[in-house]
């Protein structure tokens, strides 16, 4: 392994993050999953003034045999409502992870950007359709919903006892929670029409 | 890929660090206008994959990569490198530029090839030297050479094969323009063409031949001589169209005027050295062929050839 770029670089970028300023501000992480370099974990706090403040964001590095000639594999494994990530696979819909990599980039970049990805979404280019047009219709309503999801998921302050009020009354039908809050959140928190979709 | 920067003394400068593998630059390339710099096979590899700088994505083809400047050269070369076979024992540090050279004579080199010492003397790599079995390695060598063999055997077995088949084409065709020859007067010359040619490719065949006696030529030779000699003369390849011609040519009796009597090849005997003789195989015997022989009087020359007999003297 120890003649692989993949490997080489790997090491590098990892130290690179470890030292770097904003792990001291603790605002990203990354930590390694096995000994060969080909997957990491990697954290990032929520940024300042958005929905995600306070919550911690965990994802999943996979790193090709082909790095840093391809962009490494990200995804979020902590849930989150955000137009360019899917609210059930955790999925990310960022250039730079695709046809925008360059070999220059590192981790740090990476986490950086997805750091800016989440204080300034592109609904335009959505990943998730449903939450990008309620980003769009309905500013007010996607803020509280994530901020929801941030504090249920990602550890981040303050409930809201009237969605919780919902999900309880979903779950006491029977419905499964995390379903109950997809559903709930995709319409814009109205019981009636969530329980219609979920028992239709 | 460059150099591990793990492998160099002291700190490296990030400016000598390539951005692709984050190793130290090896044969470095850099990009047209933002002049970033990478390892040949790294910015190769990437522009194959996508034709933009790595760093600032600008577009650039391979086609424009150039040389880094002198200075970043001078600079990389003056690094020092611990020797690729360190965890070998090796415990030279050398000058990045000299890498190429220590390697290559590195005794600390697992693969360096060694002559084995125990009998078979074959040339192994040293790390294989402990597991190495003389016998079992002949026995190996011996293998493939016997499949070689076999090989080439098959082969020599195939072109043998095709010999035989175009030799009977070339008897067919030959037959086939001597029945044409006394129709066609352009397939006549061919013919004649044809043979001239074939007398010449035997002539080249025979071996050059020098007479140290031509007083031991025997100018009446009985039936016996003559057929022995024809024979050697058809073993040897000789066009059939002209053995019959030659062999009458070996007795006085059919001897152009400059050699068909004892006083004529006395007066001529000066001349015979200038003679082109080829041997015929096995016998003391030469065939002096017209064709060879230009250079000869008339008087002492006769068509086809002459064929001349001795009792001794020809090597
Ligand atoms: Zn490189
Ligand atoms: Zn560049
Ligand atoms: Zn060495």
């Amino acid at each position: 392994m120890a003649n692989n770029i993949a490997a080489q670089r790997i090491q590098r970028e990892f130290k690179e993050v470890i030292k770097s300023d904003e792990v001291a501000k603790c605002a990203i992480r990354v930590e390694l999953v096995n000994d060969n370099y080909t997957e990491l974990k990697g954290e990032i706090a929520g940024p300042p003034d958005t929905p995600y403040e306070g919550g911690n964001f965990v994802l999943e590095i996979k790193v090709p045999e082909t790095y840093p000639f391809n962009p490494p594999k990200v995804r979020f494994i902590t849930k989150i409502w955000h137009p360019n990530i899917s609210s059930v696979t955790g999925a990310i819909c960022l250039d730079i992870l695709r046809d925008q990599w360059a070999a220059a980039m590192t981790l740090r970049t990476v986490l950086l950007s997805l750091q800016a990805l989440m204080a300034a979404a592109e609904p335009d280019d959505p990943q998730d359709a449903v939450v990008a047009k309620q980003y769009k219709d309905d500013q007010e309503m996607f803020r509280l919903t994530a901020k929801h999801w941030t504090a249920k998921y990602a550890g981040g302050p303050g409930g809201n006892p009237d969605f919780e009020m919902k999900i309880r009354r979903l779950t006491d039908m029977g419905v499964e929670e995390d379903q109950a809050r997809v559903a709930l959140s995709s319409y814009n928190w109205d019981l009636e029409r969530a329980t219609e979709q979920l028992f239709s | 890929m460059g150099f591990d920067v793990t492998r160099f003394e002291g700190e490296v400068d990030e400016e000598l660090v390539c951005p692709i593998c984050s190793g130290v630059l090896e044969d470095p390339l850099q990009a047209p206008t933002c002049e970033h710099a990478f390892c040949r096979a790294c910015i190769i590899e990437w522009i194959s994959r996508q034709p933009t700088c790595p760093i600032d994505r600008q577009t650039i083809t391979s086609a424009q990569l150039r040389p880094v400047p002198r200075i970043l050269r001078n600079l990389l070369s003056r690094l020092c490198i611990v020797c690729d076979n360190a965890s070998y024992g090796c415990s030279a540090m050398i000058k990045l530029d000299s890498l190429a050279t220590h390697l290559a004579e590195c005794e600390h080199n697992p693969k360096r090839p060694v002559p084995c010492e125990q009998g078979c003397g074959l040339i192994i790599p040293m790390d294989e030297l402990k597991d190495h079995n003389c016998v079992r390695e002949m026995r190996s060598v011996i293998h493939t050479q016997q499949q070689k063999m076999a090989d080439f055997q098959k082969e020599l077995a195939e072109c043998r094969f095709t010999i035989t088949e175009l030799k009977r084409e070339v008897h067919l065709v030959k037959e086939f323009m001597r029945a044409m020859r006394v129709s066609n007067p352009a397939m006549r010359s061919l013919a004649d063409e044809m043979e001239r040619d074939e007398v010449i490719q035997w002539s080249n065949s025979l071996t050059r031949a020098r007479v140290t006696r031509w007083g031991g030529m025997i100018s009446t030779p009985d039936d016996l001589l003559q057929a022995m000699i024809k024979r050697s003369l058809r073993d040897s390849g000789c066009p059939l169209n002209i053995v019959d011609d030659l062999m009458e040519n070996c007795h006085e009796r059919s001897w152009p005027p400059g050699l068909n009597s004892l006083e004529t090849r006395q007066n001529n005997r000066r001349q015979y050295e200038n003679y082109v003789c080829k041997r015929i195989p096995g016998k003391q015997a030469v065939v002096v062929l017209a064709c060879e022989n230009p250079h000869i009087n008339e008087d002492m020359m006769a068509e086809p050839g002459l064929v001349m007999i001795f009792a001794h003297g020809v090597e």
